[in-house]
Order: structure tokens, then C-alpha cells, then sequence
């Protein structure tokens, strides 16, 4: 991916595609811990193997998203959603990606649609109902 | 970039012995080069013909049982590792906490100018799908460290794991050319090469295969170049080098004839 970092005065500017440096990068620490996640206890990582993953991560969203954003552009949308990231992934190749990443598309929306009933219930009803509609919905098996 | 992944691998090639060489030990003299693949030079201007074929044989076959020996463990490490992750995303409930900063993943995204909104939900989904692409890349890449016989992660190691999978064609300009080189190097199996000594101990040059009955045998002459006027210039046609890896006899062909 090109270098996209602008200059001092541009620095907090976000339009046109202008960011700092280190924003262009997912922290080194997190990427990190995720690589000494799948290794062995003895296995260590080389500080410049953690920067090469930093970028090619990077290089992975900005793939993908290119893909997603072509999809929403013909279709003449102006908003990147969840479905369209899954298509992308489908299409580029990533197949071992794609399905698992719409069945958490699927959680991630039930547990949303859910967490909105319980706020819209918060607002509207009186304590006494409140505690009882969310009586009901933690016996439906929603985690709150 | 140190290459210090690549020191470790084992040499290969043809020992004018007859004596069986351990797997992973260097047949090799300082200094001595070798001709074509069966034979070795014992002084300049001379190649012998020796019987090696048949270890340089078992060499190769050895070699490539254990690489496919490692690429089925990979696979069986990586049908375990889809197989957990799928697991892992049914017992997901906690939606807040993730493994990467949704921020930082939603301003890469608005580095594409193309890009005009963002729903919530997408820097989600990139977060649990990145968190899986690291481990499948470090996976991958970790078995490239093993094959070294290293238990440091190393930056040609991750090359190496973009090398081998189509999927990641996109990020060959991430890791540098000369990376990319080694892998394609080390990935063709040892004893196909001709191996040499140092490039400088002794001046050669390449002769067109209908000359080199002169000499004796086609490929390097070693010793002072045979650079005689008369041999090239009788030639109608511009020169072409001939091909550089050794090639089945059937297969090798003389310079077309116009």
C-alpha cells in the first residue's frame, strides 16, 4: 500500500485520504499478541516479522474494502455494511473467510437487534415493567 | 533483510565418493566446483563422470518426503484452525471487546477515497476477520520457521508464506524482491541446480552446443575463455545462450537451424 502519510499541517486532517503515519498501521502490540497466540510457548517473533504483519494487515483491509466500496459505487450506495465486506471476501478468494465472517455478521446483529429492544424498553416503561420485560428477554436466552 | 533462515538449509549435490552421505551434511570442498549434474571437475578443463546420479536421487527423494511430510501436517494444522475458528464465533456474545481497535481499522478504511460511509457493523466484521488473518499468516509462516529449524518468527518466513498461497498474491509488494527471490529459490528442491564454488575462483564462459564437442563436453569450460573470433563469427544467426538448468537428454535441443 503507498504511503499515504501527509504532512505536519495535514496531520489531523482526515479528508482526502490523508493520515498520519502510525494510523495507516494496526498497533504493533496487538498484532503481536495475536501472532503469539497461534505459536508455541518457546516461539518468539523478530520485531521487523510483527512490522511485515502490521503492513500486511493494513494491505488487507484496504483490499478488501476497495472490493466492498466497488460493489456499493454500482450499486449506488453510499454506505459499506457488514454484507458487503462478506461479499468482498467471497470474491477475492478469501471462501475461508467468508462464511464464518457471515455467520458473525448474523450474531452481531441479533445481539444488536436485541440490545435496541432493551434500550427501547429502558426509555418508554415504568420500573416495575421494566423489570419485567427484562425478566422475559433473560429467559429467552439473551445474554445482557 | 539477513538470510539467516536460508543458512540452515541442507546442501545437496553430487560427491564423487561413493560413500553414503548423511541427509544435511555438506559433500562439498571449499573450492571444488561441480559440472553437470553426475559428474564432478577435478582440475581445470577436465570433467570426470562418476556414478553420484543414483545418491543425488536418493537425496532429492528424501528431501522432498519430509517437505511433503510438513505441507500435510500444515494442512491438518489449518483444517484445525478453520474448524476453531468457526467454533469460536458460535460462542462469540461479547461484541464490545476486540482484538483490534475498531477506530484504527474505520480511518484505514477511510484512507480509500472512494470510501464515503462506514455502518457500524463493518469495522466489526474487520476486526474478527484481520484477528483471522493474522493467525492463518502466522501459521503459515511459522511452518517456513520450522522447515529452518528456528524457533524465532523472522521476516522471510512471512514472504515465504505469501510466496506459497495464491490467496495473498496482493501483498507480494509488501515484502521486498530480493525476499521473494529466496523463496522461489529455496522452493525448488535441492540437486536440480547446478551448484558451483565461488563465482570468481575460475573464469568460464558458455559455448553453443555445436561447438563444444571441441572441448569435449556442452555447458561451462573452465579455465581461460575461449574467446576465438572464427567461432562465432561463421555463424549466420545472432547467438542464444543455451538454457542454464540441465534438461533430460531427450529434451535438450541444438540451436535452430535457419
Amino acid at each position: 500500500m503507498e504511503d499515504i502519510g501527509g504532512s505536519s499541517s495535514n496531520d489531523n486532517n482526515n479528508n482526502g485520504g490523508i493520515i498520519k503515519e502510525q494510523d495507516r498501521l494496526l498497533p504493533i502490540a496487538n498484532v503481536g499478541r495475536l501472532m503469539k497466540r497461534i505459536l508455541p510457548q518457546n516461539a518468539k517473533i523478530s520485531k521487523e516479522a510483527k512490522e511485515t504483519m502490521q503492513e500486511c494487515v493494513s494491505e488487507f483491509i484496504s483490499f478488501v474494502t476497495s472490493e466492498a466500496s466497488e460493489k456499493c459505487r454500482k450499486e449506488r450506495r453510499k454506505t459499506v455494511n457488514g454484507d458487503d465486506i462478506c461479499w468482498a471476501l467471497a470474491t477475492l478468494g478469501f471462501d475461508n473467510y467468508a462464511e464464518p465472517m457471515r455467520r458473525y455478521l448474523h450474531r452481531y446483529r441479533e445481539v444488536e437487534v436485541d440490545h435496541n429492544k432493551v434500550n427501547l424498553q429502558e426509555k418508554g416503561n415504568s420500573p416495575e415493567e421494566k423489570d419485567d420485560e427484562l425478566f422475559k428477554l433473560s429467559n429467552r436466552g439473551v445474554g445482557l | 533483510m539477513d538470510h539467516q533462515g536460508h543458512s540452515q538449509n541442507p546442501s545437496m549435490g553430487v560427491v564423487g565418493s561413493g560413500a553414503q552421505l548423511a541427509y544435511g551434511s555438506n559433500p562439498y570442498q571449499p573450492g571444488q566446483i561441480t559440472g553437470p549434474p553426475g559428474s564432478v571437475v577435478t582440475s581445470v578443463g577436465t570433467i570426470q563422470s562418476t556414478p553420484a546420479g543414483a545418491q543425488l536421487g536418493q537425496h532429492q527423494l528424501a528431501y522432498q518426503h519430509i517437505h511433503q511430510q510438513q505441507q500435510h501436517q500444515l494442512q491438518q494444522q489449518l483444517q484445525q484452525f478453520w474448524s476453531n475458528q468457526y467454533q469460536e464465533i458460535e460462542k462469540v456474545t461479547d461484541f464490545k471487546n476486540h482484538s483490534l481497535p475498531l477506530a484504527r481499522i474505520k480511518k484505514i478504511m477511510k484512507a480509500d477515497e472512494d470510501v464515503r460511509m462506514i455502518s457500524a457493523e463493518a469495522p466489526v466484521i474487520f476486526a474478527r476477520a484481520c484477528e483471522m488473518f493474522i493467525l492463518e499468516l502466522t501459521l503459515r509462516s511459522w511452518n517456513h520457521t520450522e522447515e529452518n529449524k528456528r524457533r524465532t518468527l523472522q521476516k522471510n518466513d512471512i514472504a515465504a508464506a505469501i510466496t506459497r498461497t495464491d490467496i495473498f498474491d496482493f501483498l507480494v509488494d509488501i515484502v521486498p524482491r530480493e525476499d521473494l527471490k529466496d523463496e522461489v529459490l529455496a522452493s525448488i528442491p535441492r540437486g536440480t541446480m547446478p551448484v558451483a564454488g565461488p563465482a570468481d575462483a575460475l573464469p568460464y564462459c558458455y559455448m553453443p552446443p555445436q561447438h563444444a564437442s571441441q572441448v569435449g563436453a556442452a555447458g561451462v569450460i573452465m579455465g581461460k575463455p575461449v574467446m576465438d573470433p572464427n567461432m562465432y563469427a561463421q555463424q549466420s544467426h545472432p547467438y542464444m545462450a543455451p538454457q542454464m538448468w540441465p534438461q533430460p537428454p531427450d529434451q535438450r535441443q541444438s540451436s535452430p537451424e535457419h
